[in-house]
């Protein structure tokens, strides 16, 4: 067992990807994300860079996506999603579900 | 994240560590499989209960532990959480049996390396006697689409004058099917010095309004030598706020 744990450690140490992860910019600005929809390509792995214009604290929460992540008020965020299979995931604020709505759409 | 090379190199030295390690903690480690993953601000009241049929190191029938925890994610990347632990049996009522402190510490993005990797702290003491325990315990998930593996990988130092000092480890896994928020099945193994372990686990969540919502565990862990019990009943809830 530790020896197997060994081995993962070691794989962690490896760099996961050599090629650049495209980067996606989204704004949370009056509790609405600009843009509400954001076009990636499928089967990539792409880092999308939040920022928080708010004054107040902001969730980009998405079951589909399988992310959380708090993104505290004046600050930014990476949050890194994919490889996805083409589609529709949507995404939402948790601290204001009924405006702060948007979807990735892999294509 | 910062110093990302100096923790990775931090961790293979930690891995390394346990290669020279080749004990298991001693009495159960069937418990609660943990994720590496910080959620900011959150507030986190938490219950958690095992239930053996049996106890075969003490041939105490039907003992239960149950611990009370109150976590609070105190900045992006660092979760903690305070417990009081209880236990009883089928001869003893509930009683305080320990107290707990752990620092979770979130080690990577989600999604940003081949695998997700964090910490956990624990350091826990006795209430009647001189037995102290700290773990740390690395903690990594991958993502398969819809699946997600965890491991929880603990190097444990027992000491106090009521027991004698020893290092051990134990190994958790998981296996979980994303199928929906408000159910997900998984298969957990737990392996330890005493305990050898596999067992279905249904877990969810319930959303009951505005930055609140339940989480629940409850599953049942056949042990698979002479050394655990036949069945262990794993529950957990969270009241998320």
């Amino acid at each position: 067992m530790t020896r197997l744990a060994g081995i993962i450690l070691f794989l962690l140490w490896l760099p996961t990807a050599w090629g650049k992860t495209p980067v996606f910019e989204v704004e949370i600005r009056d509790h609405l994300f600009h843009p509400e929809e954001i076009h990636i390509p499928a089967n990539t792995k792409v880092k999308l860079v939040v920022y928080n214009r708010d004054a107040t604290p902001e969730e980009f929460e998405s079951y589909e996506l399988n992310r959380e992540k708090v993104i505290m008020g004046g600050r930014k965020a990476n949050i890194f999603i994919g490889p996805l299979e083409p589609g529709t995931y949507p995404f939402f604020g948790e601290f204001n579900p009924k405006t702060a709505q948007g979807r990735v759409v892999v294509e | 994240m910062s110093n990302r090379n100096l923790i990775a190199k931090l961790l293979v030295l930690y891995g390394l560590a346990g290669l020279a390690v080749p004990a298991f903690g001693d009495g159960s480690v069937i418990d609660k499989i943990y994720h590496p993953y910080v959620e900011q601000l959150e507030w986190e009241l938490e219950w958690r209960m095992t239930h053996e049929n049996e106890n075969p190191q003490t041939g105490v029938d039907r003992p239960q532990t149950h611990k009370l925890g109150l976590g609070h994610g105190i900045g992006e990347y660092l979760f903690a959480e305070a417990y009081l632990i209880g236990q009883r049996s089928a001869d003893d009522s509930l009683n305080l049996y320990a107290y707990e402190v752990e620092a979770l510490w979130q080690l990577s993005e989600q999604g940003e390396y081949v695998v997700d990797y964090g910490l956990l702290f624990e350091l826990e003491k006795e209430h009647d006697e001189d037995i102290w325990e700290y773990a740390t315990t690395l903690l990594l998930e991958k993502e398969f689409g819809r699946y997600s593996t965890t491991a929880n990988i603990g190097l444990i130092y027992e000491w106090g004058d009521d027991i004698d000092n020893e290092w051990e480890t134990s190994l958790a896994l998981q296996g979980r099917y994303r199928m929906s928020p408000r159910l997900e099945p998984a298969v957990e193994l737990y392996m330890g010095e005493d305990t050898l372990g596999l067992g279905p686990v249904l877990m969810g969540m319930e959303r009951i309004g505005a930055l609140q919502a339940l989480r629940w565990e409850a599953g049942v862990i056949f042990g698979a030598d002479s050394d655990t019990a036949d069945y262990t009943l794993r529950a957990a809830l969270e009241y998320e706020f």
